[in-house]
């Protein structure tokens, strides 16, 4: 530990001493503009993705700088608009009961789409490259990892799980999928059960439409790059196209000639691959990237400097952290403890001292900015030393007494060092407790949880689409599949079942309200804090709208983005 | 001679048959697999996915079939790098890593052999002092520390130097600087010492009461014995920098090996870890084999017949 407490430091003084050299250098940045005017200068934006993707196919991708790729060069059926409601794309209208766009049992869904959508070779977009885009998900032979997403659609789980099956077999298969273009301009979509979120799962990357010419002549090199890296097959159907992916380096994107919609105002999209937060911040400083984030813990430092302040981007996303606990294993069985340490815990010392203020308190799950959020809940379970020491009193433990070694365990990256050991701090000094710390590679942590051989652990949640659907029943429904904490209340699966089926949105969301309120009492974690993006921006990138799912901040809108230089 | 490179090379083959089988052993053991998220995947992704890369298949059948593909030249492909094999990913960044690793040897040679020489020649003058102060100096600063402290200086106050990434001269000065400022320092460190040694020893003074001119004992006598402890650590050092820093490369987004071969041991890439440890254990196992003939070239009293 002691030799990490020196490196961080140390860090710390190099970044407080760039910022100072940064600061004393600023004579040649513009200063920030008041008022927005028309684009001027070159309209190039350089990003960092800071990552090398696995993958750009749709069909396969799962991470979120994969999804930044892809929306420049896509538009789905339907999309989110900036404050993450349902807007058409492709689709001519948002399908409902009363359009007929959804059968009245929601089994069926029949999608008509816009005439004028084109490919980036100008041809045009019709409803087979959407059902050939969606039966190819289910491709056993593709192992795509978003499929789980996407079981309600009849026949999909069966192909997917055919890969022993002989070709003729997995060709019946995939035909029996409930998919198909009644015409050019309409798709039909059957369920085996209703879903009343699938309208949500229609605007994700993993259905974006896609060539089948180009797949049935090269395969899933068409989503590749060739050794000039150039990518002549990734035909899409989105503002941008990738003009060049050097791999492991960077991507050039320019606009689609061809674009159907409005067309973007930048000329240029480089993303590159800095993955050292210091790195980046001082190819930031020296105008090599247009956007950063600052390594953890400088955040302070980085408001106080008054240059960069105004270049500071900051805004809320669709992330919670909490620290999840282990609820069959001793002392984490008993409620009491559970909820003893959730008040020790002052988390907004945490959000101050170690996260530079960058965050919000959590005392529930879903975060703010998502239907269900109750700002209400959660309350009696706050930090309260006193209250936490009653709690362990009762519980049996008084001032800690007789109580079982508490472990923690956390992946040992970015601040979760400090998150430790502010931890065992909190839980010495408010319940004179002293817990154990376990650092892990990311993986063998994963392992470790996923295998649930853990017992209390830091976990993060991020949305994928902005509905409690997406939060709640993968995590605390009795034996799903991400459920690390053994968490089970038979209420809470009553209303998640009801809920997870239920195509009256109002009653739908009451109960997934209901079913949190049990969720919370239950104290299966303890819910830390809502994630804030934190990041630089030049004051030259102008019209960047953010979104609480963005992956690269802005990233979903970077169409509307120009640069006034 | 040539029975003796003969011997080394088959000694070679069994070192890397053991280092690979190790290797995969130590893989598995190791917690934690390709597939393990924080966001678990479903059952049936990761049964998907073990199907598709063949992990699904028992241990002892896995290994043979990789050893059977190393044979035919096929090292397999990444989970997490776009299914690209891995002999392209080698040719992808071998040739950064080299020119990166080749340039810090150079650039420490240079600097480290003259420097020790002349402190060992005028001990105990400033210049020795110099010498043994940067020796010091950048045996002990961190590379990643001397990285950010070059970035803040000539990137980001300067301007002079793009901080990372890779295409250009001005990209490949930081971190060939930082490469080889460790070796550099070590060399000069290790040649003083050898130097002064020489100096001292009987053949060095009997060669001077026979009158044989200062400059041709330096050269011929000095110089030439002294090199003998440099080459041995030079072996290992050229493989050391030809193998890529993880750290180097990292901080400056560099797309080379050392960068990649790590990021595939945090991402429980098998095909790239095994890739990985063919080449390091390839590169410095060959490099050895060339000291070792070098050593006869440089000391008559060094001969393999």
């Amino acid at each position: 530990m002691k030799g990490k407490t020196v490196v961080f430091y140390l860090l710390t003084i190099l970044m407080v001493a760039s910022l100072i050299f940064g600061a004393a250098c600023s004579t040649t940045t513009p200063t920030i503009a008041t008022t927005a005017g028309a684009p001027s200068g070159e309209q190039t934006i350089t990003l960092n993705l800071g990552t090398e993707n696995n993958t750009i196919d749709p069909n396969r991708a799962s991470w979120v700088s994969e999804r930044t790729v892809i929306v420049q060069c896509f538009d789905g059926l339907l999309a989110f608009d900036n404050n993450l409601n349902l807007v058409p794309m492709v689709a001519k209208e948002i399908p409902t009961v009363a359009n007929k766009g959804i059968s009245a049992d929601g089994l069926t869904y029949t999608i008509k789409l816009k005439n004028n959508v084109t490919w980036s070779d100008d041809t045009k977009v019709t409803a087979k490259d959407f059902a050939f885009s969606i039966k190819r998900l289910f491709d056993p032979s593709l192992a795509a990892e978003y499929e789980s997403f996407y079981s309600n659609i009849v026949g999909g789980d069966a192909y997917y799980a055919s890969a022993d099956k002989t070709a003729a077999e997995q060709t019946a298969l995939k035909d029996a999928i409930g998919v198909k273009a009644l015409d050019d301009n309409t798709l039909e979509i059957k369920l085996t059960a209703a879903l009343p979120t699938f309208l949500d799962l229609l605007a994700l990357w993993p259905v974006y439409p896609i060539r089948q010419d180009m797949v049935d002549a090269h395969g899933e090199n068409w989503a590749q790059p060739d050794v000039n890296g150039a990518m002549p097959y990734y035909i899409g159907n989105g503002p941008f196209i990738i003009k060049e992916w050097v791999q492991n380096d960077h991507y050039t994107l320019v606009p689609n000639p061809n674009y159907w919609g409005v067309k973007p105002i930048l000329t240029k999209i480089v993303f590159k691959e800095i993955q050292d937060a210091n790195t980046a911040l001082a190819a930031y400083e020296n105008n090599e990237l247009d956007q950063s984030g600052v390594p953890g813990g400088t955040e302070s430092a980085t408001m106080a400097d008054p240059n960069l302040k105004p270049q500071i981007l900051r805004y809320p996303t669709l992330t919670t952290y909490g620290l999840r606990f282990n609820m069959t294993t001793a002392p984490f069985d008993n409620a009491l403890v559970r909820q003893a340490i959730s008040c020790a815990i002052d988390r907004q010392s945490y959000i101050d001292k170690v996260r530079g203020g960058v965050g919000q308190v959590a005392l529930s799950w879903i975060p703010p900015g998502m239907p269900d959020y109750d700002a209400s809940l959660g309350q009696d379970w706050a930090f309260n030393p006193t209250k936490a020491q009653q709690l362990l009193t009762q519980a049996g433990y008084p001032g800690g007494k007789g109580l079982p070694t508490i472990k923690f365990q956390y992946a040992n990256t970015g601040t979760n060092p400090v998150l430790a050991a502010f931890l065992q701090d909190q839980m010495k000094t408010n319940l004179g407790v002293t817990i154990t710390l376990e650092p892990y590679d990311s993986k063998a942590l994963s392992a470790l949880v996923n295998n649930k051989q853990y017992s209390w652990a830091i976990y993060g949640w991020g949305a994928d689409y902005p509905d409690p659907d997406n939060w709640l029943p993968q995590l605390f429904m009795t034996g799903a599949g991400n459920n690390k904490q053994n968490y089970s209340n038979a209420q809470f699966d009553t209303l998640a079942t009801a809920a997870l089926k239920e195509l009256d949105n109002t009653k739908r969301l009451k109960d997934w309200a209901d079913a949190q309120k049990l969720l919370v009492a239950d104290c299966p974690m303890v819910f830390l804090f809502y994630r804030q993006t934190f990041v630089l921006q030049k004051p030259w990138v102008k019209n960047m709208v953010t979104t609480g799912m963005d992956g690269t901040p802005g990233d979903t809108f970077l169409r509307n983005v120009y640069i006034i230089k | 001679m040539l029975r003796f490179i003969i011997r080394r090379v088959l000694w070679l083959l069994l070192v890397l048959f053991v280092v690979l089988l190790i290797t995969f052993i130590l893989m598995h053991l190791v917690p934690g697999g390709p597939w393990d998220r924080e966001k678990a995947l479903a059952p049936k992704v990761i049964a998907a996915l073990n199907q598709r890369y063949g992990l699904d298949k028992p241990l002892w059948q896995q290994f043979l079939n990789y050893i059977g593909g190393v044979l035919h030249g096929d090292l397999g492909v990444s989970y997490s790098q776009s299914d690209r094999t891995i002999v392209s990913l080698l040719a992808h960044g071998l040739p950064k890593t080299l020119t990166l690793g080749i340039l810090a040897f150079v650039f420490a040679q240079a600097i480290g052999i003259p420097f020790g020489v002349a402190a060992a020649l005028k001990q105990n003058s400033a210049i020795d002092y110099a010498s043994v102060l940067f020796a010091t100096l950048f045996a002990s600063i961190p590379g990643f520390v001397l990285g950010i402290l070059l970035m803040i200086v000539f990137s980001v106050t300067l301007h002079w130097l793009p901080t990372s990434g890779w295409g250009s001269i001005q990209q490949v000065i930081m971190p060939v600087f930082c490469l080889a400022a460790l070796p550099a320092a070590q060399t000069a460190r290790i040649t003083r010492a050898s130097t002064l040694d020489v100096m001292r020893q009987d053949y060095v003074r009997t060669a001077r009461s026979k009158g044989i001119l200062e400059s041709n004992i330096r050269v011929r006598h000095i110089f030439r014995n002294s090199l003998i402890p440099v080459i041995t650590i030079a072996g290992p050092m050229l493989a050391d920098l030809v193998t890529g820093s993880f750290i180097i490369e990292n901080l400056f987004a560099i797309p080379g090996v050392g960068r990649m071969f790590v990021q595939g041991i945090f991402a429980r890439d098998y095909t790239l870890i095994m890739g990985g440890i063919l080449f390091y254990a390839f590169t410095i196992a060959f490099l050895n084999l060339v000291v070792d003939i070098l050593y006869g070239a440089i000391d008559p009293r060094i001969r393999y017949e």
